[in-house]
């Protein structure tokens, strides 16, 4: 055999950091995988043989719990609230927090800087539970949608993100815009908009997450079944039906499915929202 | 800062635009801080038609120096900082590492993104009771782990130590995804080229990773730090999915919340302490407060001195 | 640009009527007047929704959607909306919907805990706050309170000499459920004492039967399951609450000392492996699985336990505590669930029928056989098997410590009789050393409100 050459090394080196690579990637995807199929094994044994031997392979496939947590509570609707909660607060809040951030970032209006140093304090707000609640319960806006989701368009630390980004686009695009007889409105949406999309991806991914997983509000906000969202509405079954696991472990699969479906779907449009505007190419 | 769009009356456009943003920041975020502040000085029960007295610092008094309990109170602040730097930094590091290796051009790299950020989808109560299930120590798949080596531990319900521990572990386990995703963007944004040209120049994975990516991932850098920070400060929904209200785990948020609505005591619910909660959460504040704005400014110099 | 402007403009009047359009109709805020207090409640001529809160118990919310299945039937124009919360987050709930005159009638434990003359600093607690805050109706002189026994009425449900909630039923949690099977098969006599128990134990142990289980993913339900090694020491239990406030008990006394030694062998050794992950309405499933010999907890626990595994034979007797079998014969609990009307409610008339109808003995005689309770209304009976196990000793009924006990503000986190406290649950695994950070964790609560 003739000796390696340097080109033969190489491709030997980038081998081996391809198959570590692969083993970091199977490590941590087993870490986020056996919670779930603890969730899928428990969701297919009856309730003794669950009391008994939590995590014994699951041999009588019991689906009747699938049945049961299906017919129990309004999943669907439980998730369909949630969304729209999500969507709907975060459309807004986007919306007035980009016309929030290009004016103070370009220094358009006065006292910019004093009005960043407001909301880079308010990041720093702890929630006011009992005001807020007042607030709402005052405006008649209390066990009412509308109500909750308000609660949720204010989000300080996604405009402070969006400042930092918009400083690092260049002023000289909106003296040509404005030349060539762009308005403010349409130049903040048609043109600072796309050029923000990292930004804007991850500052709608951090906020949408939150409302997502929002668990005290629904509590105290929302008393009617109807306008529960996930979170409550899988904890109230919890509480209702806590001591059935495997019912426990069925609802959240029937649950965790669609989800998990949607984001494959949307996951190429939030990567590529999160991607887009690279400087690549 | 000159302005381009218009003179006259449009020039007034900004401002009509940036009002709705400042109006509900104002109604629905500052305004019922500022009433928290308030209420700190009083005994508020947060209770419709319940009589309130000013007291003055009392609330703050009790927190702060008053017998056993502010003892108490002050693990429970040192508690919340042990958590956010421990999620903060594990979270951060193992983020950025994972964003590195997923970043590279393999096959089935999507995949294994989207497997990361599920638990982001999935929720707080999903992965709280996916790991109260996962670690259920009468035979669940980790004490079973545990027994090969002839060990036993009882996980959540163990000393509380352990408990925090483990909380530590699922919470960044559940958002190192968002982490790794906010890489990622930063990482797309560097160009080809540049890694290219170091290649050719004959630097190894470590210069490259420290002359280029490093300096270049500087907003990615900061908005993580940043939410990172903040989150873990306020973060304690996970504790009470996992743990309940237990000592030696409390977090001042979870505190706040428990003392506020009477859930401190387990089985017999306690009155409503929404002044004294209103102060505990000053404190909350003002500790956030004084980390974040050090944060901040040392992110800023940072960004500066590096991307000019 | 003015174009733009316009439509601009226009998205924020939409927003803005949105926000009018939907905001919630306000709630009528005339008070119903008060008729005659004795006279029986009219029907409602127009429909209306009464809301119902009750917090969660399986066997209890089953019966109750049946009871308004039926209550629904009977009076077509009352439709009942009842939601329900998780034990802990009924406070919280009531609170917030009684705020937002958004409930009719609510589910409220027992009235415990009334701050005592000797007890200084302390807050009310949130049953008197919000009796205070003249958000629960006065029910005093309503026909249906006759039907319950006055003693319960007074202790459970009145402040001031007024009647605020109507309490249904008792609850005992100073018992152990035992597997008979389980007991057969090893020669285990039922224990009387504390050495017979430690045995029994051993003996199952040895079989490789776990003794105990609990639901110790809650936290109290460890410390419940030792109740009766608190109550068989200090069976006066308010008297225990003033010793522990004036000083003259002491968490690390003697007598106190013996206690914190039984409940560090209850938590080491007794308690099977695992049971702090078994979260506590998980508990009865696995006792009624046949897989542990013992279940200490309390009484409501029983239907859950039938439900799980019918069949399954069990039995229930007082935690014996001590070495002395006379001193185990108490059963130490508390009132739990009951009824009260909001006192701002705009149907007042259909939310005291609502609880007439469920008042009303044969209904309410369902009602305790389907949850387990001992009952409050004298004619009611013990049908349930449950029932059967308590009477021998329900003559010794005494309310539990945790229902008079106000903790001193600046009092520590562990001043509390907590076995929980003990490994594997805790931290602690010497008797002397956890009973003096109990009582100086007490001791600096007393000594800052002095």
């Amino acid at each position: 055999m003739s000796a390696p050459t340097a080109q033969k090394f190489s491709s030997r080196k980038i081998r081996w950091e391809i198959l570590s690579s692969y083993l970091v990637m199977i490590f941590f995807a087993l870490l986020y995988i056996g919670p779930i199929l603890m969730l899928v094994n428990a969701s297919l044994k009856t309730m003794p043989s669950f009391m008994k031997d939590a995590t014994s392979l699951a041999t009588e496939l019991h689906f009747q719990n699938f049945i049961e947590a299906w017919t129990k509570a309004n999943f669907p609707q439980y998730l369909l609230n949630s969304v729209i909660y999500t969507v709907a607060a975060t459309t807004v809040y986007i919306v007035t927090a980009v016309f929030v951030a290009f004016p103070i970032a370009r220094g358009y209006i006065k006292f910019s800087g004093a009005v960043l140093t407001l909301f880079v304090i308010a990041i720093f707000l702890p929630p006011a539970l009992i005001p807020q609640f007042q607030l709402m319960l005052n405006l008649g806006l209390y066990n009412n949608p509308i109500g909750y989701i308000m609660l949720f368009i204010v989000n300080p630390i996604g405009i402070v993100i969006l400042v930092n980004y918009i400083k690092a686009v260049p002023k000289e695009l909106d003296e040509a815009a404005a030349l060539d007889g762009c308005g403010y409105f349409r130049f903040v949406l048609t043109m600072i908009l796309p050029l923000i999309r990292p930004a804007l991806a991850t500052v709608i991914v951090m906020h949408a997450i939150g409302i997502w997983n929002e668990l005290i509000a629904p509590t105290i906000y929302l008393t009617n079944k109807n306008y529960y969202p996930i979170t409550r509405g899988l904890i109230v079954f919890q509480g209702v039906y806590g001591s059935n696991w495997p019912t426990l472990a069925a609802a959240v699969l029937l649950l965790t499915t669609p989800m998990l479906i949607l984001f494959l779907f949307l996951q190429r449009y939030i990567v590529s929202g999160l991607t887009a505007g690279s400087v690549k190419g | 800062m000159s302005y381009h769009f218009g003179r006259g009356w449009s020039k007034w456009l900004p401002y009509l635009l940036l009002l709705p943003g400042v109006f509900f920041y104002f109604l629905i975020a500052l305004g019922p801080s500022i009433a928290t502040a308030v209420y700190s000085f009083t005994d508020a029960t947060g209770i419709k038609g319940a009589p309130m007295h000013w007291i003055g610092f009392d609330n703050y008094r009790e927190f702060l120096l008053m017998g056993r309990a502010s003892v108490d109170n002050l693990e429970a602040l040192k508690r919340t900082l042990l958590f956010c730097v421990a999620v903060t930094t594990v979270q951060f590091a193992l983020g950025l590492f994972i964003a590195l290796i997923v970043n590279q051009n393999l096959k089935g790299t999507n995949f294994f993104r989207t497997l990361y950020f599920m638990p982001v989808i999935l929720g707080v109560v999903i992965q709280g009771l996916m790991w109260s299930l996962f670690l259920y120590p009468l035979g669940g798949p980790a004490a079973k782990m545990l027994a090969l080596f002839g060990m036993r531990s009882e996980f959540l319900g163990g000393p509380p130590e352990q408990a925090f521990f483990w909380v530590i572990a699922i919470q960044i386990w559940a958002n190192m995804g968002t982490t790794m995703m906010i890489f990622l963007a930063g990482l797309q944004t560097i160009p080809d080229e540049l890694f290219e040209a170091a290649r050719i120049d004959g630097a190894n994975t470590w210069q490259v990773f420290s002359d280029i990516t490093w300096p270049l991932l500087t907003p990615s850098v900061n908005t993580n730090l940043l939410l990172n920070i903040i989150g873990s400060l306020q973060a304690w929904q996970l504790f009470l999915v996992l743990v309940g209200y237990r000592n030696g785990t409390q977090v001042l948020g979870y505190l706040i919340y428990a003392t506020g609505f009477g859930q401190t005591s387990g089985s017999v619910s306690s009155s409503f302490r929404q002044g004294y909660a209103a102060a505990a959460s000053i404190v909350l504040f003002l500790l956030v407060l004084v980390i974040g704005m050090a944060v901040q400014t040392f992110l800023q110099r940072r960004e500066e001195r590096i991307l000019g | 640009m003015s174009k733009k402007m316009f439509s601009l403009l226009s998205l924020l009047v939409v927003f803005a009527t949105l926000l009018a359009a939907c905001g919630a109709p306000a709630t009528p805020a005339a008070a119903p007047v008060e008729g005659n207090a004795t006279e029986a409640p009219a029907q409602p001529a127009e429909k209306v929704t009464l809301r119902v809160l009750v917090h969660q118990n399986p066997p209890m919310v089953t019966f109750m959607e049946q009871f308004n299945a039926k209550f629904q039937e009977a009076h077509p124009n009352i439709t009942v909306d009842m939601s329900v919360v998780n034990a802990n987050d009924l406070s919280t709930v009531s609170q917030t919907r009684l705020s937002a005159n958004d409930i009719d009638v609510l589910d409220i434990f027992g009235f415990s805990n009334g701050a005592q003359p000797y007890m200084k600093q302390v807050d009310s607690p949130n049953w008197q706050q919000l009796i205070e805050a003249g958000l629960l109706m006065d029910l005093t002189g309503q026909e249906f309170l006759k039907n319950y026994d006055p003693a319960a009425i007074t202790d459970a449900g009145s402040y001031n000499g007024k009647t605020y909630a109507v309490n249904l039923g008792r609850v005992i949690y100073s018992g152990i459920y035992y597997n008979k099977q389980l007991f057969t098969d090893n020669n285990i006599k039922v224990p009387t004492t504390w050495s017979e128990l430690v045995a029994a134990c051993e003996t199952l142990k040895a079989a490789n039967v776990p003794c105990m289980t609990a639901g110790g993913k809650d936290g109290w339900p460890i410390f419940v399951g030792a109740y009766g090694l608190l109550g068989s020491i200090y069976p006066d239990q308010a008297t225990l609450v003033e010793g522990l406030w004036t000083g003259s008990i002491k968490w690390n006394d003697a007598k106190s000392l013996d206690m914190w030694t039984k409940m560090q062998v209850y938590a080491r050794d007794m308690m099977e492996e695992g049971a702090s992950g078994v979260a506590g309405d998980a508990a009865p499933g696995r006792f009624a699985s046949g897989a542990v010999a013992m279940f200490p907890g309390g009484s409501w626990y029983a239907p859950a336990i039938e439900a799980a595994q019918p069949a399954f034979d069990w039995g229930y007797i007082p935690f014996p505590g001590s070495d002395n079998a006379a001193d185990n014969q108490y059963w130490f609990g508390k009132y739990d669930q009951g009824w009260a009307i909001a006192a701002n409610t705009p149907n007042a008339e259909a939310a005291k029928l609502y609880l007439a109808e469920f008042s009303d003995p044969a209904s309410y005689q369902t009602f305790v056989d389907a949850v387990g309770f001992i009952p409050t209304q004298p004619t009611a009976k013990l049908n349930t098997k449950i029932g059967a196990e308590i009477a021998p000793f329900l003559a010794n009924f005494h309310v539990g410590y945790e229902q008079y006990w106000i903790g001193p503000k600046g009092a520590g986190q562990f001043a509390n009789p907590w076995a929980s406290y003990f490994k594997p649950f805790g931290t602690d695994d010497d008797p002397q050393v956890l009973a003096d950070k109990v009582q100086s964790d007490l001791q600096a609560g007393l000594d800052a409100v002095k």
